[in-house]
């Protein structure tokens, strides 16, 4: 009997994440964490609609790349791999929290009717939007999240979501009328 | 008559027809309610655009780095601080996170059963599943009670065995706020102690053992970036306990 094949060994994490000589892995790592957790963290943060959240669905991303870094084929850049995977943890998030929480999000949502705002004449500022975002509904956040500030066009944000395209377009609408309100209020 | 919503956030985002985008730009011409409108849902989306990101707490890494070296059965740092020092800050976090996640908003409506379809029957399953879920959450409680207690005291174990390693401004500050969330656990503690079926009270409590294991993960984080001697990671940790 031929015995099993031995597995080459797996390069730590991937051509594009090398271990220095006097680094150990965890160096290794913790440069690639350094370099993407902004961009992760600030994701995680928007899509669950809170800082707190944010971080556990950050170490959990974090952690589930460790995991799953000797599986990098390497065919995408690191920082899009380590994005999308990202990305699919937050939106696993999001869809286990609207399961439990349909009940309440049906009833918030139908709270995002056309409302009147008072015009706004200074430009918006990024912290205000921050803190608003936080007060929109999940369905209409994420979606804004998605489409209007990481940039996907209303047919994947509907793909992603697991909604029609045209939900998305209805839920970004209702998110921009309700921020409208939300900083109409402020200024 | 005004255009309908899709239409006006079609137009925001450059997605009609020519054609379309013409009609609606004459009724904006003529229309201010319509044009305010136009004009504020570009500005949200302008300023979606210009969202900066946000840099992690420091103890982030900490915790990851925590939660790797404890999937591969080692502690982290060993050349930095006792394997068994780091253990117990492990085992603490693992401790806090099973306790959070189950006293979580989300982790405490888990606990409660499914309503029954029928309403007829419902009315004494609910009642039965009432009181067992009460119960549940009671037994619960006390054991998440316990938990946080035995996480805050490996982590006050660290934090005060190298306390005299922080500046005196800094610990005076870490002392201060310890003090502030004591009460404020003190205070929970007794309002779930007299009304122990009480949800708010019992995330009352959880929030701020949850806030207290979080200024000592903060502190144990500037313990590890002073003896790394990173500036950086030492100024972010300082602003956190703050």
């Amino acid at each position: 009997m031929a015995a099993p094949k031995q597995r080459p060994p797996v390069p730590f994490p991937s051509k594009e994440v090398t271990v220095s000589q006097g680094e150990t892995q965890i160096d290794a790592f913790e440069r690639l964490y350094r370099q993407h957790a902004p961009r992760i963290f600030s994701l995680a943060c928007r899509m669950a609609g809170s800082a707190e959240d944010g971080e556990d669905l950050l170490q959990e991303i974090f952690l589930q790349a460790y995991r799953k870094l000797g599986s990098f084929k390497g065919d995408a850049a690191i920082g899009t791999w380590l994005y999308r995977l990202a990305l699919n943890h937050c939106l696993d998030y999001v869809r286990s929290r609207r399961v439990k929480m349909s009940r309440l999000t049906e009833t918030l949502d139908a709270d995002t009717s056309f409302e009147p705002a008072a015009p706004r004449e200074t430009p918006i500022a990024r912290l205000d939007l921050e803190r608003a975002l936080e007060r929109l509904p999940d369905g209409c956040r994420e979606a804004f999240v998605l489409h209007d500030v990481e940039g996907f066009d209303h047919k994947e944000v509907g793909r992603l979501l697991g909604v029609a395209e045209g939900t998305s377009k209805s839920q970004v609408f209702k998110a921009r009328l309700k921020l409208r309100a939300i900083l109409g209020r402020r200024s | 008559m005004h255009p309908d919503e899709n239409v006006i956030n079609d137009y925001v985002d450059g997605a009609l027809a020519p054609r379309e985008r013409a009609d609606v730009g004459r009724h904006l011409d003529s229309c201010p309610a319509c044009r305010q409108l136009v004009a504020d849902l570009r500005e949200v989306t302008r300023a979606a655009t210009t969202l900066e990101q946000h840099e992690p707490p420091s103890r982030a890494w900490s915790r990851i780095e925590r939660a790797i070296a404890l999937e591969a059965g080692r502690a982290p740092g060993v050349a930095r601080a006792s394997r068994a020092r780091w253990l117990a800050v492990a085992a603490a976090l693992v401790l806090a996170t099973f306790v959070g996640l189950r006293f979580s908003p989300f982790g405490a409506r888990r606990t409660t059963p499914d309503a029954p379809a029928s309403i007829a029957a419902g009315n004494a399953v609910n009642a039965v599943n009432a009181v067992n879920a009460a119960d549940a959450l009671e037994t619960e409680m006390r054991q998440a009670e316990q938990h946080y207690e035995k996480a805050i005291k490996g982590l006050e174990e660290i934090a005060n065995a190298e306390q005299g390693a922080l500046d005196p401004g800094t610990a005076a500050t870490l002392t201060k706020n310890l003090a502030v969330i004591d009460q404020a656990i003190g205070e929970s503690r007794a309002a779930v102690r007299s009304q122990p079926a009480s949800e708010p009270a019992q995330q009352s409590l959880i929030e701020n053992f949850k806030a207290k294991i979080g200024l000592l993960q903060d502190t144990v984080a500037l313990i590890n970036e002073m003896r790394k001697g990173n500036e950086t990671g030492l100024a972010r940790a300082v602003s956190g306990l703050k």
